[in-house]
């Protein structure tokens, strides 16, 4: 694999690299060992190499990724797992939920810190929205009728809500799943409108005292955003922001007591 | 499909190496907001193309090689393949003195600012391949996967990265002195 050693007796520099690599045979670093064990210039320049090779690893490790950056890759690659493996709600899965929470929560700490809140919001819930769209990822709980939705988040959330008996015309509940919004536990419930794609996060209002989503649009998805006396409801999709508003107002009526 | 790695998902095999992945597109791209961009265009093409994933190769040399070549189409990328390289520049003694003593040999490894700068001026060629190596701890095989060169060259870039950097630290601690 490398050329023996030099004409003087010595390692070359690319066997010296072999060796400390862990890359020779095993035939060939037992030759060298021996060579090592008589030569002490040589095995000074094996210790030196050695360092260096350690150092130049510490040294190279200081880029540490963003938290926001860690939750977002996070996010784009667990929905996928559900759909590559087809599981039911998993421990594994709950597991890496705690880790893409502990993540966005992290990554929402250091956002308050800055004054641009409400933007990372809604770059937040795009991202989300984005994640619950990508490549067909189907939700934790699939199911069209609200009888089974509903129930599903119970003992998940620190909250209740509820579902319209009626959506509005060619408005169809697809089904839920966990989230996590500002560092809050968040019901993530999806709608489809005339084939669009909405998520809608239904998290307590009394918990986000401090961010204020705007209603507007990012990146060419509507945000609309919506408030009861116990939640905060705010929906994301690439439909008509008028079909979006009659979704919203059907979602803050049920929740009102009758 | 039906191979037993391929029940592994993507997820597994590259939610540990993002931390790795986001290091190294720094290295590359030597800035923040393109390093970021790196990484998230790296693993949206590699989901895409995980179906092609050979189960017998290695999956971090294969999404290694994948960042790598989404820099060199980047900006950053193709401004820094400007940057000329010979491969077998005779910079570099490449016998060795016999009787060396150990002030010329033990340099002075516990000064991280030198090796940081050290390691800041090796050429981007050199620099990646010794990354590749020292902290990926990738094996030369899969480092000639990344970086698409015969194992010889890898071999011989390692190599003289090492003593690229043995010389620059020599001098910087000459200069200290």
């Amino acid at each position: 694999m490398t050329q023996t050693t030099q004409g003087n007796g010595h390692l070359g520099p690319d066997q010296l690299s072999a060796f400390i690599d862990g890359e020779l045979s095993s035939s060939e670093a037992e030759e060298i060992q021996q060579h090592l064990a008589d030569c002490h210039p040589c095995a000074l320049r094996v210790l030196t190499a050695t360092q260096l090779k350690a150092a130049t690893a510490r040294a190279a490790q200081r880029f540490a990724a963003p938290p926001e950056l860690l939750a977002r890759l996070t996010a784009q690659l667990r929905p996928q797992e559900s759909k590559k493996t087809a599981r039911i709600f998993s421990f594994r899965s709950v597991a890496w939920a705690a880790v893409a929470a502990a993540l966005v929560l992290a990554a929402s700490l250091i956002g308050w810190r800055q004054t641009r809140q409400a933007s990372t919001l809604s770059a937040e819930l795009l991202d989300q929205h984005l994640a619950a769209l990508s490549s067909g990822a189907s939700p934790e709980v699939i199911s069209t009728d609200r009888h089974t939705v509903k129930p599903w988040f119970q003992g998940k959330l620190p909250f209740s809500f509820n579902l319209p008996d009626v959506l509005p015309a060619e408005t169809t509940l697809k089904g839920g799943d966990l989230a996590y919004l500002n560092g809050q536990p968040a019901a993530l419930l999806l709608f489809t409108i005339h084939k669009h794609e909405v998520s809608v996060f239904l998290i307590q209002r009394s918990a986000s005292p401090m961010v204020t989503v705007l209603s507007g649009t990012q990146s060419g998805f509507a945000i609309r955003h919506a408030m009861t006396n116990e939640l905060r409801i705010i929906a994301v999709s690439d439909v008509n922001p008028a079909d979006l508003d009659l979704l919203i107002s059907a979602l803050v009526e049920a929740q009102t007591p009758r | 499909m039906s191979s037993p790695f391929h029940s592994a998902s993507f997820e597994q095999l590259a939610l540990p190496l993002l931390p790795s992945l986001y290091s190294h597109a720094f290295w590359l791209s030597r800035n923040q907001a393109d390093a970021e961009d790196l990484v998230q265009e790296a693993i949206s093409k590699a989901l895409r193309a995980f179906d092609s994933f050979q189960a017998d190769t290695n999956f971090k040399a294969w999404i290694f090689r994948i960042l790598r070549n989404t820099f060199l189409t980047s900006r950053t990328g193709i401004a820094a393949s400007r940057t000329v390289f010979l491969e077998d520049r005779p910079d570099l003694p490449d016998t060795i003195d016999a009787n060396p003593t150990p002030e010329e040999h033990l340099i002075r490894l516990d000064n991280q600012a030198a090796i940081n700068r050290a390691l800041d001026d090796l050429h981007p060629h050199l620099r990646e391949v010794l990354l590749l190596c020292d902290v990926e701890e990738l094996k030369y095989k899969d480092i000639a996967l990344v970086l698409d060169v015969p194992l010889g060259t890898v071999m011989s870039r390692i190599s003289r990265a090492r003593r690229t950097l043995h010389q620059q630290l020599k001098q910087q601690l000459g200069e200290s002195l």
